[in-house]
């Protein structure tokens, strides 16, 4: 698929050390963090600017050579597959910060900075930028642009649409063009930046994105709930809510989870509890005692058995540490684990969370539930092994079920991972005929050749 | 053919644990500077698995990969799944070692001469006689490939005139007037007994101050780490055998060396043939401890029984965590706490304080480049100290740093923890060595 002579010219676009093609290179780029997908590229390619990379697009374009462009490769839902072979183009090394305006309080940078190192140097200025995928130590801010990424702060802050205010794009065809602005509000055209936040990929390759951040809050504070019934823990996140406090987290995490992070980093959680409820409150000093005091008196009176409030920020730490320790908790716990993410309306959590047991219970299967409860996203994971036949096949059975619960409860079956590969076969169920026909259409505008991660949200 | 993988199949749980999250990309040393995914932990992970499930085999290419890696456990310190890839690259290459052997110069200086301490002495002596033909500076230009690029460039310490075996007496005991409180094995390792005796002397005069009676026997050699690491599993278990037949009955064995001591604490990991050799090997590394370690854990000196050599009285002091003290060991808070102890000295944490130096044994040598530059992160943090003196505890890590910061033209002295102590009056003669090699400077 690549020739020699595809080769050369990458080579002399590059640099021949950014050109990767030896089997072991090529087996490194074939997957990303979700557990089933490996295909491998037919050659990476390292970019090291938004030149370069529209240099390499023309010619794949040119020779249609199919193009899946990688920042840190840690997606969850297939998005960075080169599953029709062809290009990988690697991101990383394009990530340099071009300038945060603490006045205007926006930031600028490239495609491939690392999320913790954008709140790094955006804490210089005071500045945060909020989304916070718990992949923050490996996603890439390209890569959080095109999966419209979120994270537990998304109950106050939303995602990362929310937070774009400009991006510059080499199209599949190979120009560079700017999208939107640098300003909050802007109306001239259509909003084009947005049709790419979160098009996986698909319409274009981000070199450089301007998005709005925020002001530090003065103020934080963690609690913990603990309860023995998990839909208990459910209903307090809608009380919480509509007693008028908006925490920026609310995080749920069921028993196995809390034992799967005792068993890796034993860290005091309680092992016999049901479910815990973990929140964040920020704000200013005075406004975030109350909301502490509203969470606790909330909890304590509607079924929590154990209410802690942090006693430092190290305590809190340690706590938020746990939940990102749960993630890996999860993944490591089977050869093969499918992560679900899907949103249901907040006040369906508890019946959907009962749903989930009820479907993985039948067949004897093992799963457990995480999520961002503040805004009903949750993710619900069935534990098996693609190499037990039987035992796999039950559980896509089940995970079919309970997507198909979620729409049924009126929600969607991806909250914050994307389509990519994992989910293609529900796209119907979630979306009308019409309305996918629609963004074929606009696909094909943006991409003629069909060259631009193929293969990916719909088959193609 | 296929070549078999019996060794890495010993480490496929650890191997399953990793999820892909990418974490390890933000703090491996090795992937910080050249961005690939074959550098990186979850790179050599995923090529591992291949070999495992039968995707692939293993090949020279993928052992290449393997060798590209500093060993130093940063990534597994940050893993959330907690996935060992560290036990994967050294399984990797033990299994290609078995199958295709070593190279010619690594097999020569492996097989022939590290398991024999006299002919290694020898051959160590022979070799430096012909550095004081060369420009003082010390560095080494006509040695076997093992040795030659430590010394391309490099600023290396002198061979020593005198090596430690001829300045210590079997048994040392505690001075007149100080009980004993312990008995123990002193394990000299290869660099203190042939380039840095000065520092063996110093550490062992402190321990015999604190009431310790050592013992440096003679029948200890070396503790194999650079030999098994780099994949020869049957040379290092011969050299594993003879230093766990010498010393196991001894209470304890004290290193100065952190690689020596994280070495000889992994025979059992490693080496064992059987159940019952793991046993034994077990047993063996419960024994062992590093100087800082039984200061702290099992003498627990208290703060006003250390004494601080006057040639540092008010000193800035850094300290410097080998990897394979602090990531390999546990071991942290103990060297802290004898140099905050000291008084006399200004104590300051360095930004960067458990980064690894970059030597990774034969990695400085295959990426020498690369170990520069990660060396040169390491003197950012000790810059930004304003520190006069990085105290570690790691012949290597010595090397490496004071070849960085001599590259770097900086006057910052660079020694082992031990060099700091003062013994006090009436602590063991030992007569002075005769070594070009003054104490903390090459």
């Amino acid at each position: 698929m690549v020739s020699a002579d595809v080769l050369e010219s990458l080579r002399e676009i590059v640099g021949a050390e950014n050109v990767l093609d030896s089997p072991e290179d090529l087996d490194t780029y074939a997957y990303d963090a979700t557990s089933t997908w490996f295909h491998r590229p037919d050659v990476v390619v390292m970019a090291t600017s938004t030149e370069q990379v529209a240099d390499v697009v023309k010619l794949a374009n040119e020779k249609k050579i199919p193009l899946t462009p990688r920042g840190g490769g840690s997606n969850v839902s297939g998005g960075s597959i080169p599953i029709r072979g062809g290009i990988v183009l690697g991101l990383v090394k394009m990530n340099r910060i071009l300038s945060v305006d603490a006045d205007n309080r926006t930031v600028t940078c490239e495609c491939g900075v690392i999320l913790q190192d954008l709140n790094l140097e955006l804490a210089k200025s005071k500045l945060f930028f909020p989304p916070d995928p718990q992949s923050f130590l490996s996603a890439t801010v390209g890569g959080m642009v095109a999966e419209n990424s979120g994270g537990p702060a998304g109950v106050k802050y939303g995602v990362v649409k929310n937070y774009v205010l400009g991006l510059k794009v080499v199209l599949p065809t190979g120009e560079i063009v700017h999208f939107g602005g640098t300003t909050m509000k802007n109306v001239v055209g259509y909003d084009l930046a947005l049709l790419i936040t979160g098009s996986e990929g698909t319409l274009g390759v981000v070199c450089e994105a301007t998005m709005k951040v925020m002001t530090l809050p003065p103020a934080k504070q963690t609690i913990i709930a603990v309860f023995d019934d998990l839909g208990d823990a459910g209903r307090n996140v809608g009380r919480i809510l509509e007693s008028g406090i908006l925490p920026a987290k609310i995080e749920l995490l069921d028993n196995w989870v809390i034992r799967s992070i005792e068993k890796i980093q034993p860290m005091g959680l309680p092992v016999e509890a049901g479910a815990l409820l973990m929140f964040e409150v920020d704000g200013s000093p005075d406004v975030v005692e109350k909301e502490t005091q509203g969470v606790v008196d909330l909890c304590s009176k509607h079924g929590a058995h154990e209410v802690k409030v942090a006693s430092d920020p190290a305590e809190a730490m340690k706590y938020w540490k746990a939940r990102s320790a749960g993630f890996a908790a999860v993944f490591g716990a089977a050869p093969t684990v499918l992560a679900e993410d899907v949103t249901v309306p907040r006040s369906r959590i508890p019946d959907f969370i009962e749903r989930v047991d009820e479907i993985c219970k039948k067949d004897g299967l093992e799963y457990t539930v995480i999520g961002h409860a503040g805004d009903g996203n949750l993710h619900p994971s069935v534990l098996t092994d693609i190499m037990d036949e039987a035992h796999f096949n039950k559980a896509k059975a089940a995970v079919d079920r309970i997507i198909e619960s979620a729409v049924e409860f009126g929600g969607v079956l991806s909250g914050e991972h994307g389509i990519g590969l994992e989910k293609q076969k529900f796209l119907r169920r979630a979306v009308d005929e019409k309305v996918i026909d629609l963004m074929k259409q606009i696909k094909a505008v943006f991409d003629p050749n069909n060259i631009m991660n193929p293969g990916k949200i719909w088959e193609s | 053919m296929a070549i078999p993988t019996p060794e890495l199949k010993k480490f496929e749980k650890d191997v399953q644990q990793c999820m892909k999250c990418g974490f390890c990309a933000y703090f491996c040393p090795v992937y910080r500077q050249d961005q690939m995914e074959k550098s990186l932990a979850r790179g050599k992970n995923q090529l591992v698995r291949g070999i495992l499930s039968g995707r692939q085999e293993l090949t020279q290419g993928i052992v290449d990969i393997m060798n590209k890696c500093l060993l130093c456990k940063t990534c597994v310190y940050f893993c959330p799944a907690k996935a060992r890839i560290d036990r994967a690259v050294t399984a990797a290459r033990a299994d290609l070692v078995a199958a295709k052997g070593l190279p010619l110069a690594k097999r020569f200086v492996f097989h022939y001469i590290l398991p024999n301490r006299r002919l290694f002495g020898l051959f160590l002596k022979v070799a430096s006689w012909f550095q004081h033909i060369l420009p003082g500076s010390g560095r080494f230009r006509h040695l076997p490939e093992f040795l030659y690029a430590l010394g391309r460039g490099r600023h290396i310490p002198s061979i020593a005139d005198t090596f430690l075996r001829q300045q210590l007496p079997e048994v040392l005991s505690p001075p007149a007037g100080v009980p004993v409180k312990a008995r123990a094995a002193f394990f000299s390792g290869c660099a203190m007994e042939f380039a840095f005796p000065e520092k063996a002397v110093a550490l062992v005069r402190h321990l015999t101050s604190l009431g310790v009676e050592v013992t440096f026997d003679k029948a200890q050699g070396c503790c194999g780490a650079a030999v098994y690491m780099s994949g020869d599993f049957e040379t290092g278990r011969k050299m594993a055998l003879k230093n766990v037949e010498a010393l196991e009955n001894y209470d304890f064995i004290i290193t100065g060396c952190a690689t020596c001591s994280s070495g000889l604490k992994e025979y059992a990991q490693y080496l064992a043939r059987d159940e019952e050799e793991k046993k034994r090997f077990e047993r063996f590394a419960s024994k062992v401890r590093m100087y800082s370690e039984f200061l702290s854990d099992e003498l627990g000196v208290p703060k006003e029984g250390y004494k601080l050599r006057e040639a540092f009285r008010g000193k800035k002091v850094t300290w410097h965590d080998p990897c394979h003290l602090s990531r390999h060991q546990e071991i942290r808070s103990q060297p802290r706490d004898v140099l905050k102890s000291l008084e006399g000295i200004a104590y300051v944490e360095m930004p960067n304080a458990d980064a690894c130096c970059g030597l990774g044994g034969s990695f400085s040598i295959h990426y020498y480049d690369l170990s520069k530059k990660i060396a040169d992160e390491k003197v950012q943090g000790i810059l930004a100290t304003g520190a006069d003196v990085v105290a570690t505890a790691c012949p290597g890590c010595i090397i490496q740093i004071r070849d960085a910061l001599m590259r770097h033209r900086k006057d910052i002295e660079v020694v082992h923890i031990a060099d700091l102590m003062e013994p006090g009056r009436g602590a063991l003669r030992v007569p002075p060595a005769r070594t070009k090699v003054t104490a903390g400077k090459a």
